[in-house]
């Protein structure tokens, strides 16, 4: 009982509060009142510490019970190691955005409409990585898409922002109508929706599944931003606030591709197909995203762009998974999944503290581009270092995380012990060396003499919006230097994923 | 002709899925991307009572088309209010001139 | 004992590393100061572990996982290989604090000098494969770094990532190496390898030989790879000398020289190292004959004698490459270092622009002619035994075309040697440059690796029972005591070598009588500045990439309907391939 009043409320805490946050911030912005707007934010940093400590305390019941699942109909909810990584990982990068748009977001109308749709965003995906019933899943999907739509289209007096929010609307909304047909196909073969129940099915009962699986592929990849279905990705992470970007690179995409894990969970034994088309997709982003982003001039559409790369290494990982059952596969994309949500988040809120300092703090609403980054580290030091570091990270450079993570995924390639693989695993290798060619002079722009007339002109950069870039730093070189730590994590979200392909 | 109801509803729900589809790709009305939206997602509801019908379960897939139709409004409801926003601002609906992002 | 000191000498320096950081610029004199003491530190732990040479793994750091345990061992090989890293680095630290005296950013500079000595400890001490990748890759990371340290410079730019790029492609070599020990014997251990490397398959084992030899040639600067060390030139001086001249381009050896008695019976690798470490040396060697940059002319002769090390290798005499790896740390950093002293001296790097500057400067004068002789291979000073036990090993176990061939750059060697210090420090200026005043930091570096020039060789017998004796089990290095090196050095084919040393120093005091020789020669001469043609096939390989990514981005339309068509072809692209393989 308690175990379920507590797996309850740490579902439906976010969505309290959202409206909570929403009323509290509205009736006091109105009035002008200083005071309203800072316990508004103050509320949101408290809901999501209480809901940290909730996840803490169903961790704690799973594991004394052996287990944690909820009812709701017939509909289960589940709480196995793929939600407890999910969770984990939104809630330290939500705690993180959160702190870091404090100041970012002080200037802008309509603040607390950000706090409340941030929480709903993070709860919609706590719920999502737990959901163990298809329909369901696509009900948190759905809850996600919708507030990251009007996160997305937060500016909503420029133009560029809006058509970002719109493009991002629409494709959304084709993707996840192919999900309803996909499991109104998955329904009529089984009569049912529940992944429990989809395992038993065979694909001579089921002629249609085939069908089904590539709709839910294509329709949970394109929030996942699979190659050809990637173009709303780099204007939406261009566009929306920083903290947003963050979240959207670090969580919401993951969080597509974990929908997507779950809801192909069912062929994983029927053949090797499924694990194949895993692996091309990533291939497929890895070289897609390198090249893209080569050639760009804007900060954050840059790092739009090798957030494709890295969703190719963490498809790569859960392909080896699925198609070779290679528990490190399973482990190291989590594992990418987790570093990825730091290093990608850490390089937004980075590139987010200069575009807030360089221009957006002077009202000017113009993108950051690589010629406004020289010269950066001479009057904001933490913010260059916080940068280099985390698209050095990205770049698989040691002792940052993204090297131990890249490394487990590509294990996992080589213990296929299968030629292809190698040779997969190799041209991995080479492309993150080829996505050196971005970062490093990106680098190198940053510790110039030279600074830029945006440098030079640029305000002081609150000290509050540093906190959040400091723990990121510190986060992403321990785990490089000591990448046990999170063992626990990932090493469970893998087996949790093993076991929903092979149980 | 004496067409069996879950042929005819399967036409349907086809057509409709293909009518917003094709119409997805070839128009520039953004007003008109909405409308067209609306109509895959109502086959999408059909499909969802298509399927209850076949396997006997047809409360849970009335359950289902009503949380779908419920989440869809929202997101025509988002959608339609971008598409007011853009028309204040650039004074126009067409996708074509919504296409500053590029490259 | 062992496992504090292995542990300190990683750690102070990177202690070190991130005091520096912390302090940067606000008091210049004090962030010299602190950077010498953490250098000279790691120095002194580093000597502190030479007694305490063993076999056993000193020091393991349980991680698990797919990620083994970390583990340190200090054996000979690795123990020798720390110590030149750390106390040459100490050296060149000192130097630092008069060369780059006033200059801006000190926290970033030594900041990552002391994360490179730290890293380079840490890779030549582990013997847990992903842990040697894992400093492999930091000290490319210091390299980049300090490369382009001069960031407003495009040249020095270009170069840092020039480097970075072309030793991660290698390192791939090294990456793939390693995931397949792992995968194949269920462990990182380089002992536990070396001990069941049989049972990995005969193609795969290949497949790991040459990634290795990838890594190395990447690292090393060895062909065809060798194009990033030239322009690494960028770099300050002590830097040079440090990193691209003593200590990190060795590790491309070393990894050769540790793997060597798993890759020995490898089907054409010996053959592979062999002709790879002679092509290096050959190409560089000719290059540095033509080349008018002080600096450069260093970089090439840097290639050209790790091709020595590689060749021996390929010959299979290990203790031959390490013994002269230790000679060669020691004159090229001396050269390097009183290179530096002369370009900070006079503020120009091009040799055309010197000459007479020996008089100004006696001191680095006869200090660069003591490096400079080194190099050349005369006797009796350390590069002479070194280079001549290569040169025994290539007779007796190698082709031989390959051994004249390594003679003839015996010859080219001396020839641009003395044809570098003639046109720096004799003659008369051929520019009215300015000699500054050198600082007493640079000379009291620069002694302490002339005198090491000197005498080094003196160590052979100790050298020899440390590596030999005290190396890890699986290791082909035969002990070479002194009584033998000397009997078999001195030998008839020395004689050979040393007539062609010195056909090579007629040619050169007779280079007016001989012009007609020279002229005839221009063809080699255009190729060579052209540096073989390999610099045109990188600027190739990074435009056909610009290029290509350029155009992909028309891919990005920016128009909805288009966007739409994605999704729906991917669906209808997934159905085919499904209908197809099904």
């Amino acid at each position: 009982m308690t175990s379920n009043f507590l797996f309850s409320s740490l579902l439906l805490l976010p969505f309290l509060a959202a409206p909570i946050v929403y009323m509290l911030g509205r009736s006091t912005a109105r009035n002008g009142n200083v005071l309203g707007i800072s316990l508004t934010r103050a509320l949101t940093v408290f809901f999501l510490l209480v809901e940290g400590c909730l996840l803490y305390l169903v961790v704690k019941q799973a594991l004394s019970s052996g287990g944690t699942y909820l009812l709701i109909g017939d509909e289960p909810l589940v709480f196995d190691g793929i939600g407890l990584i999910l969770a984990c990982v939104v809630l330290f990068l939500g705690l993180m955005v959160t702190l870091f748009s404090i100041d970012y977001m002080s200037n802008e109308k309509g603040e607390e409409k950000f706090y409340a749709l941030l929480l709903a965003t993070i709860g919609s995906i706590i719920g999502l990585g737990m959901s163990y019933d298809l329909f369901n899943l696509w009900l948190w999907f759905e809850a996600m898409a919708i507030s990251t739509y009007l996160l997305v289209a937060f500016y909503n007096d420029e133009p560029p922002s809006l058509e970002a929010g719109v493009k991002y609307l629409v494709q959304s909304a084709v993707g996840s109508a192919l999900v309803m047909f996909g499991i109104a196909m998955m329904f009529s073969q089984t009569g049912s929706t529940t992944l429990t129940d989809l395992w038993q099915m065979t694909s001579s009962e089921a002629p249609l599944a085939k069908i089904a699986g590539v709709l839910l592929i294509v329709g949970f990849g394109v929030k996942t931003a699979l190659v050809p279905l990637h173009t709303w990705l780099p204007d939406a992470h261009s566009q929306a606030p920083s903290g947003i970007s963050a979240m959207l690179s670090g969580v919401v995409i993951e969080a597509g591709l974990v929908a997507m894990l779950r809801a192909i969970s069912m062929f994983g034994k029927v053949d090797f197909n499924w694990g194949a088309i895993l692996i091309g997709f990533g291939c497929l982003n890895i070289l897609v995203g390198n090249l893209m982003a080569l050639r760009q001039t804007q900060v954050k559409r840059l790092l739009a762009y090798s957030s494709l790369a890295h969703v190719g290494y963490m498809l790569l990982g859960f392909g080896f998974g699925m198609a070779f059952g290679r528990f490190e596969g399973a482990a190291g994309g989590f594992f990418h999944l987790l570093t990825h949500s730091m290093m990608k988040g850490l390089a937004f809120l980075a590139a987010g503290s200069l575009l807030f300092t360089l221009h957006l703090s002077k009202q000017e609403h113009v993108p950051l581009t690589l010629d406004d980054l020289n010269g950066a580290s001479r009057k904001y030091p933490v913010a260059a270092f916080a940068l280099g570091l985390a698209v050095l990270g990205l770049g698989g450079i040691p002792p940052m995380a993204g090297f131990m993570s890249k490394w487990q995924v590509l294990v996992a390639g080589v213990k296929a012990e299968n030629t292809l693989m190698l040779i997969v695993v190799i041209f991995a290798a080479l492309n993150s060396i080829l996505s050196l060619g971005y970062y490093a002079p990106l680098v190198n722009r940053m510790y110039r003499h030279e600074p830029s007339t945006a440098v030079e002109q640029g305000n002081k950069m609150p000290g509050l919006m540093i906190i959040p870039l400091v723990i990121l730093s510190i986060a992403i070189v321990v785990i490089g230097i000591w990448p046990s730590s999170v063992q626990f994590l990932t090493e469970q979200a893998g087996l949790s994923l093993l076991y929903t392909f092979f149980y | 002709m004496n067409l069996p109801i879950p042929l005819v509803v399967l036409i349907t729900i086809l057509c409709l899925a293909g009518i917003g589809l094709y119409c997805l790709l070839i128009t520039r009305n953004l007003i008109k991307v909405v409308i067209a939206l609306q109509l895959i997602v109502k086959g999408a509801v059909l499909a969802f009572i298509l399927a209850g019908n076949m396997t006997g379960q047809l409360n849970l897939a009335q359950s289902m088309a009503l949380t779908v139709i419920v989440a869809d409004t929202i997101v025509a409801v988002v959608g339609l209010a971008l598409a007011v926003q853009i028309r204040l601002k650039t004074g126009s609906l067409d996708i074509k001139s919504l296409s500053s992002l590029k490259r | 004992m062992t496992p504090i000191l292995i542990a300190l000498t990683i750690g102070i320096p990177w202690l070190g590393a991130i005091i520096v950081w912390l302090m940067g610029d606000r008091r210049e004199d004090l962030t010299h100061w602190v950077s010498i003491l953490f250098s000279i530190g790691a120095a002194i732990t580093s000597v502190l572990l030479l007694p305490n040479a063993s076999q056993e793994t000193a020091l393991t750091i349980p991680i698990g996982g797919d990620f083994g345990d970390f583990t340190f061992v200090a054996d000979g090989l690795g123990i020798f290989l720390s110590v030149i890293a750390a106390v040459i680095g100490s050296l060149a630290v000192i130097f630092s604090k008069s060369y780059m005296k006033g200059e801006g950013s000190l926290g970033r500079y030594y900041a990552f000098v002391l994360f490179f000595i730290g890293a380079m400890v840490g890779l030549v001490l582990s013997s847990n494969l992903l842990l040697i990748f894992l400093f492999w890759e930091i000290t490319a990371l210091c390299s980049y770094a300090l490369i382009s340290f001069h960031n407003d410079d495009p040249k020095a730019v270009k170069g840092g990532i020039k480097a970075l790029i072309i030793t991660s492609i290698g390192g791939v070599g090294l990456m793939v190496g390693a995931l397949i020990v792992y995968a194949y014997t269920g462990s990182y251990d380089i002992n536990n390898f070396l001990a069941n490397y049989s049972t990995i398959p005969g193609n795969i084992l290949a497949l790991l030989a040459f990634g290795f030899l990838i890594a190395a040639a990447a690292k090393s600067a060895q062909f065809p790879f060798q194009t990033w060390l030239p322009d690494a030139m960028e770099a300050p001086s002590p830097i040079s000398a440090l990193i691209h001249a003593a200590t990190m381009v060795n590790a491309g050896v070393y990894l050769l020289a540790r793997f060597y008695p798993a890759f020995k019976d490898v089907p054409y690798w010996s053959e592979a190292v062999m002709i790879v470490g002679a092509l290096s040396a050959l190409l560089a060697a000719v290059m540095a004959l033509v080349s008018n940059d002080l600096k450069r002319v260093l970089a090439y002769s840097t290639v050209s004698q790790l091709g020595y090390m590689v060749y021996a290798i390929g010959t299979g005499s290990v203790y031959a490459s390490q013994f002269h790896l230790f000679s060669h740390s020691i004159f090229k950093a001396l050269l390097f270092l009183s290179a530096g002293a002369v370009i900070h001296s006079i503020g120009t790097r091009n040799m055309l622009e010197m000459g007479g500057v020996g008089k100004k400067h006696p001191l680095v004068k006869w200090v660069f002619i003591i490096g400079a002789l080194a190099l050349a291979g005369l006797p009796i000073l350390n590069g002479f035994w070194s280079k001549e036990l290569i040169l025994e090993s290539g007779l007796k176990n190698g082709p031989l075309w390959l051994y004249i061939v390594m003679v003839f750059v015996a010859g080219l060697t001396a020839l641009y040697t003395i044809r570098c210090v003639w046109l720096v420090f004799f003659g008369e200026p051929r520019s009215d440059y300015h000699a500054h005043a050198i600082g007493w930091e640079m000379i009291a570096a620069l002694l302490p690796l002339a005198g090491a020039a000197l005498v080094s060789w003196l160590a052979a017998g100790r050298f020899s029972v440390l590596l030999g004796e005290k190396s890890l089990p699986f290791h082909a290095i035969e002990p070479l005591p002194y009584k033998e090196m000397m009997h078999e050095i001195l030998s008839l084919p020395t004689l050979v070598v040393m007539a062609v040393i010195t056909a090579a120093i007629l040619l050169w005091v007779f280079r007016k009588k001989l012009e007609g020789l020279i002229n005839g020669l221009k063809s080699i001469r255009w190729a060579a500045e052209n540096s073989f043609g390999f610099e045109a096939i990188n600027n190739a390989i990074v435009k056909v990439t610009q290029s290509t990514a350029e155009a992909l981005r028309v891919t990005q339309t920016g128009i909805l309907n288009w966007n739409v068509f994605g999704i729906l072809a991917s669906v209808i692209l997934l159905l085919a391939i499904l209908v197809l393989g099904a």
